[in-house]
């Protein structure tokens, strides 16, 4: 899964290694303290968002600096209808649904811009719904934030709750992104990175293509913030709607390797980490931790892990045949 | 009301103008979407915010000072993080810049805290009355200074040497170079003066507004919608662009209420991003 070019052997070899971690983080959480349960379920759910973002711009090419606003959408729709009485699971699938309704409309328009002028355009649609649910006070709470409820649950429980309903979110998106891209509608996903006005005149309908794929990254994005938000039980606009999150989940899928399967994966797993150390570790400068490391990563990494290491290895059987 | 709401709006408007015009220049020219923009203009209003404490000296005169200081770190920025990578394409340039913010975040964060500072000039209550509009001093000064600004910039980029391989590199890269022009230095240049301009908008700043790091963030949403109005890399544009931002958000916080100022701001771009990708100022600037 690492290089797309290997024999049945190593491929068979990679799915029981990604086997065993499944069941090895299935089984994890009896082990583990809170803390890290909590840790880990902020992997899973970065990771999710990040290969959504992976579907976007590592294949598409299409950088949605905005795109948490699915997040918030999630997180906030969500929190609307749980707050008028209705079922967990019903409001989750309500709140999908609007996230990938408000993405078509949107997407029509915006997907036509390219390059800066998309990513700039996200921005200001983040930024106009993030004001939209500070005003609206009476069906959001405005920008004090606002709660969701708590389950009536021994803590523990809870926590091994969203930690097994992040995974599978997680297990979910990155599954689907792999059939994705395999598939035809994979190939039109990625003609569009290499050359759009090419795959344009090839016969390819660019901008549905565009629309839907954006679509389905809505609604992974738009699940993470529902899940987000009932465990968190409560959630505020500047908190759900922050660029920062983007940016994140950005700098996770680079780090991993932009275009490829299990890079978000790793790359999420990395920074949270590596972040969740710089918190405890030296509070005071966290902020510039973050900001050399990520420097550091783009300079030193710009592949990402999994693309460095598929470059080592090509260069290796290239050594080899010659 | 009416003459007041325009002075107000015109006022504001200056500042955004010089405020739009580095941001435009750096991504127009150098094709940088500087998401540092908002914590350099900061940062010249905490250099500001020195130079006062220590000497009791105005902003309007330490804005050169900040200017000066701004100029080297941008060169310094650009020359050591952003020239390299500018073939990785625009994630790589939006992850560097975001990252500059949070360095230059931290340092400010450390040095001053989060707390909102001010700068109290002497002066600073006084106003003056033109017809039935009250105009306060230190806006009027601000306003003047930021036109006299952006004529210099204007000037500098039509009468300079620098400033005419600028916009050869910016109407054709090939070209210029062919003909000799150090096109990565004209690059850094383009961008340090940018930079200048923002630790100079950010003095400015300072003399009529208190700020703290969240102001960064305000800002940064501004430029945008500013450099976008105006279209990218047109002094001009951008200058209309902030006047007009200024209208906006003025007769915005009259007509709708101030709550709904950032938001028809965002609406206005994106609409102008949707329609009129060049911006509403005429035609596309060079290139």
């Amino acid at each position: 899964m690492l290089v797309r070019d290997e024999g049945n052997f190593s491929k068979s070899i990679n799915l029981i290694i990604i086997a065993v971690t499944i069941i090895v983080l299935l089984l994890l959480p009896r082990y583990i303290s809170g803390y890290y349960i909590r840790l880990f379920t902020a992997i899973f759910m970065y990771a999710s968002i990040a290969q959504a973002f992976n579907l976007m711009s590592g294949y598409m090419g299409y950088i949605p600096f905005g795109h948490v606003m699915f997040f918030g959408i999630g997180a906030y729709v969500t929190a609307i209808f749980m707050g008028r009485g209705l079922n967990f699971i019903v409001a989750i699938l309500l709140a999908a649904l609007v996230a990938v309704i408000t993405s078509v409309i949107l997407g029509f328009p915006v997907l036509r811009l390219r390059g800066h002028y998309f990513a700039i355009a996200t921005i200001g649609m983040n930024g106009a719904l993030m004001s939209v649910v500070q005003n609206f006070t009476d069906i959001t709470g405005g920008a004090m934030g606002t709660t969701l409820p708590i389950i009536a649950k021994p803590p523990a429980l809870v926590y091994n709750y969203f930690y097994l309903a992040m995974f599978s979110l997680m297990v979910f998106t990155t599954l689907l992104v792999y059939f994705i891209i395999h598939s035809k509608f994979g190939y039109a996903i990625r003609s569009i990175k290499a050359n759009e006005d090419a795959a344009n005149s090839m016969g390819i309908n660019t901008t549905s293509t565009k629309v839907i794929t954006w679509a389905i990254a809505a609604l992974f994005t738009s699940l993470a913030g529902s899940l987000y938000g009932y465990w968190m039980s409560f959630i505020a606009p500047e908190e759900v709607f922050n660029v920062m999150i983007s940016v994140n989940t950005i700098v996770m899928m680079l780090i991993g390797g932009a275009g490829t399967i299990l890079g978000p994966i790793l790359g999420s797993f990395i920074i949270e980490v590596v972040s969740e150390f710089a918190w405890s570790g030296f509070m005071e400068y966290h902020l510039a931790a973050l900001g050399i490391a990520t420097i550091i990563i783009v300079f030193f990494v710009p592949r990402g892990l999994v693309g460095t290491i598929a470059d080592l290895r090509n260069r290796k059987m290239v050594k080899i045949k010659q | 009301m009416g003459l007041q709401m325009f002075v107000n709006a015109l006022l504001l408007g200056g500042l955004y103008a010089l405020m739009g015009i580095g941001f435009s220049l750096q991504w127009g020219i150098s094709g940088i979407i500087n998401l540092s923009y908002g914590a350099m203009v900061v940062l010249g209003s905490y250099l500001s915010l020195i130079i006062f404490n220590l000497l009791r000296i105005d902003p309007f005169i330490s804005m050169f000072f900040s200017g000066a200081i701004l100029f080297f770190l941008g060169a310094f920025v650009y020359r050591f993080s952003l020239q390299p990578l500018l073939k990785g394409g625009i994630v790589f340039t939006l992850i560097i810049t975001f990252a500059i913010r949070l360095v230059l975040e931290n340092i400010i964060l450390l040095v001053w805290s989060a707390d909102y500072r001010t700068i109290r000039l002497t002066y600073a209550g006084s106003n003056f009355r033109f017809f039935e509009a009250f105009i306060p001093l230190t806006k009027f000064i601000t306003f003047i200074i930021a036109l006299i600004l952006v004529y210099l910039t204007y000037l500098f980029m039509m009468n300079t040497k620098v400033g005419k391989g600028i916009q050869a590199v910016a109407l054709d890269k090939e070209g210029a170079e062919a003909v000799g022009v150090d096109v990565q230095k004209m690059y850094l240049i383009n961008f340090a003066l940018g930079t200048a301009l923002a630790g100079i908008t950010g003095s400015l700043w300072a003399s009529i507004y208190s700020f703290s790091p969240h102001v960064m963030n305000v800002i940064i949403g501004k430029v945008f919608i500013i450099a976008i109005l105006g279209g990218l890399g047109n002094i001009w544009g951008a200058a209309a662009g902030g006047l007009l931002l200024g209208i906006a958000e003025t007769s915005g916080a009259t007509f709708l209420g101030s709550q709904w100022q950032e938001a028809l701001g965002l609406v206005i771009m994106v609409t102008v991003l949707l329609f009129r990708p060049h911006g509403l100022i005429g035609k596309k600037f060079f290139g």
